[in-house]
């Protein structure tokens, strides 16, 4: 049985290991990044090719929180720090979620082919890791650890509010992009998933429950079904070498295929019904890993009605002792308790990602020569509006966007975006990138409005990289 | 000119970002102050007793024992370090007329007394339910006791009758004894 300072230990872990949105509304279809490409494989990239800056081509990092802010529970305003924990606790719902998420493209890469002038196929390809985790608030968990069961009399505790799921992974992905005719570009992605650590406990059912009694003054009824699985964590726990270099042999390994292997597709459209609009969409991660290699699980399983010890005294005839009652209550508490070690195999689902956006884009170039509209001149200007949706253990997350996209002129661009998610409603975003040369630099930051103290932002994500880009504009 | 005027762009983009970018008017160390204070209510023992199993071959018995042996659960290390109080409440309904005592005593593993609850559950004089209450406080050297407990000797007294009469086999009414404890916890980090 976990003690309570294991219980404390993971709600501190789930309080501290604050997580991200994976929405990535600014990248999206801010086709002058070559990593947009990554967010719909039909997006057509405005180069010939592109090379990323090995480990610096995107980086991404973002948290959220769902109900709570750090500022909520950590303010330096003289209350009690029991009593905000206790706040937070009953606030948060057991939807209320944390998550981190983290991308790093190791390398990448991409270019133009097809018969003839018109080159009407991109191929990129590439490397990256990602870290993906969400916990839900364990509420009635710690409902129990903050209060017990005594002032809770009849109300059930939900055994599934314990929900988490984490994992790294290494992702080597290639992709085509080709257009079809004028107005359709289709895209698909392959991707190869090497699993680096995995630990999922998403599954959990059943309740805890003390009500008053018939017999006795107190009825206790359990009925639980718990899992946790891991993949690639009891290898690295358990050698006991303080050496390091073994442990990251065993990473590079994992790295390069050695991990538990799963695989995936991308796919996405851009169809244009006129010149001005745009419709495109792009569903991500439609995949598994199979975990089989470097297993951890753990179960909890069984039901149990406790009323207490029931001495029938020897001297009355018939009698149970109380000693005989006791060591079955002990032994049933046991077999309840006893956490099961397995070693089964598991597939965990990547969290698929949905993106669709319309776009109308406005405004041409107006040429110097003539002081008319250019007549190749691209738009200047674009509006539009997204949906984002991600697969979830409890639910999806859905997040609603709007933006503005504006050439400032050729070599840089900016876009602002403003985006209604799980987090806030009013998370305002602001990327930009610029072409230096053939050095192509973007920084996109969303929930600015939050940065001047980001202890109270409940969400927040950088992503920022560098390529080098050639033949842009053509 | 560009090339210019776009660095400086980036450059005040990033710069707003970094400057603005902190983390204020927070203290995470409270963390460190983190104390759980949950009251754990647990039903203990109950039994049911009707009045004609007093009589044996015709002979009333005075006195029923019970105990309970390798009891771990008072001298968990984590029961050691965080309980700070329990209450035991005792509840009695007695439809029998007379009175019957109760007495738990609490011993370690070598049989040392370490604490004794006594209780009576009051007689009905007309068969209807008496009921009888009472919540026993465990703290300092009690609740110290408490926590070296191994071993429970229960003990059920049949109190003589004020008249003589004794129970038998044809006698009626029944002592029902209910108790739940609460156990109040102060865990630190």
């Amino acid at each position: 049985m976990m003690t309570g300072k294991g219980l404390i230990f993971i709600f501190l872990m789930l309080i501290g290991s604050y997580v991200s949105s994976q929405n990535k509304q600014l990248l999206f279809g801010f086709n002058d990044i070559p990593q947009s490409v990554l967010i719909n494989p039909s997006t057509s990239l405005d180069n010939d090719w592109f090379v990323g800056i090995p480990l610096l081509s995107h980086v991404h990092l973002g948290f959220g929180s769902s109900g709570v802010s750090a500022f909520d529970l950590f303010a330096d305003d003289g209350r009690d720090f029991n009593d905000k924990l206790g706040s937070v606790i009953f606030q948060l719902e057991p939807n209320d979620f944390f998550m981190a998420t983290q991308q790093l493209d190791v390398f990448s890469g991409g270019f133009a082919f097809g018969r003839g002038i018109e080159k009407d196929r991109y191929l990129s390809f590439g490397m990256y890791l990602e870290t993906d985790i969400i916990a839900y608030h364990p509420k009635d968990y710690a409902i129990l650890a903050y209060e017990g069961n005594a002032s809770n009399i009849g109300r059930p505790f939900d055994i599934s509010d314990f929900n988490v799921s984490g994992e790294m992974i290494s992702v080597w992905h290639v992709g085509i992009t080709k257009n079809v005719n004028e107005k359709f570009t289709l895209g698909a992605r392959a991707k190869i998933y090497s699993s680096i650590f995995n630990v999922s406990s998403t599954n959990n059912k059943g309740t805890f429950i003390t009500q008053e009694g018939q017999n006795n003054l107190l009825i206790h009824t359990f009925d639980i079904d718990f899992s946790y699985y891991s993949s690639g964590i009891k290898s690295l726990a358990d050698d006991n070498n303080s050496d390091l270099s073994n442990d990251i042999k065993t990473l590079r390994r994992r790295l390069l295929f050695g991990g538990n292997l799963g695989l995936g597709l991308d796919f996405g459209f851009t169809y244009r019904p006129s010149d001005q609009l745009t419709v495109e969409a792009s569903l991500l991660d439609l995949g598994f890993i199979r975990h089989a290699k470097d297993l951890d699980n753990y179960a909890v399983n069984g039901s149990y009605i406790y009323e207490g010890i029931n001495p029938l005294f020897p001297e009355v005839p018939d009698g149970q002792t109380a000693e005989d009652y006791w060591n079955e209550v002990a032994d049933n508490f046991e077999e309840l308790f006893e956490v099961d070690s397995t070693a089964t195999k598991y597939t965990t689902w990547r969290p698929t990602k949905l993106n669709a956006a319309v776009r109308y884009s406005f405004g041409k170039q107006v040429s110097k020569d003539c002081n008319c509209l250019a007549e190749d001149g691209r738009y200047l200007n674009a509006i539009g509006a997204q949906l984002f949706a991600i697969r979830r253990p409890k639910a999806p997350q859905i997040a609603l966007t709007a933006y503005y996209y504006r050439r400032i002129f050729n070599g840089l661009q900016l876009k602002a975006t403003y985006t209604m998610d799980s987090f806030s409603f009013t998370n305002v975003g602001l990327g930009m990138s610029a072409d230096l040369g053939p050095l192509n630099l973007y920084l996109l930051a969303d929930n600015v409005l939050e940065y001047q103290n980001l202890a109270k932002s409940r969400s927040a994500s950088v992503q920022f990289g560098l390529n080098l880009v050639f033949g842009t504009g053509q | 000119m560009l090339k210019g005027k776009s660095i400086c762009i980036v450059c005040f983009f990033i710069s707003i970002l970094a400057i603005t970018s902190c983390v204020k008017d927070v203290d995470f160390e409270q963390a460190e102050n983190l104390t759980l204070t949950p009251v754990v209510a647990s039903s203990v023992v109950y039994t049911d007793v009707e009045a004609s199993r007093f009589s044996e071959n015709g002979m009333e018995l005075e006195v029923v024992r019970d105990s309970i042996a390798n009891i771990e659960i008072f001298t968990e290390q984590f029961v050691i370090d965080n309980l700070v109080r329990t209450e035991l409440i005792l509840e009695a309904t007695n439809t029998i007329n007379r009175t019957f005592g109760l007495q738990v005593d609490f011993l370690d593993d070598s049989e040392t007394l370490l604490d004794t609850l006594t209780f009576e559950a009051q007689p009905s004089a007309d068969g209807n339910e008496v009921i009888t209450e009472t919540t026993e406080v465990y703290e300092n050297e009690r609740l110290e006791a408490l926590k070296q407990t191994t071993k429970l000797v229960i003990t059920l007294m049949l109190f003589p009758s004020t008249d003589g009469s004794t129970l038998n086999e044809n006698s009626t009414g029944r002592i029902i004894l209910k108790s739940k404890g609460l156990f109040y916890l102060n865990v630190s980090l």
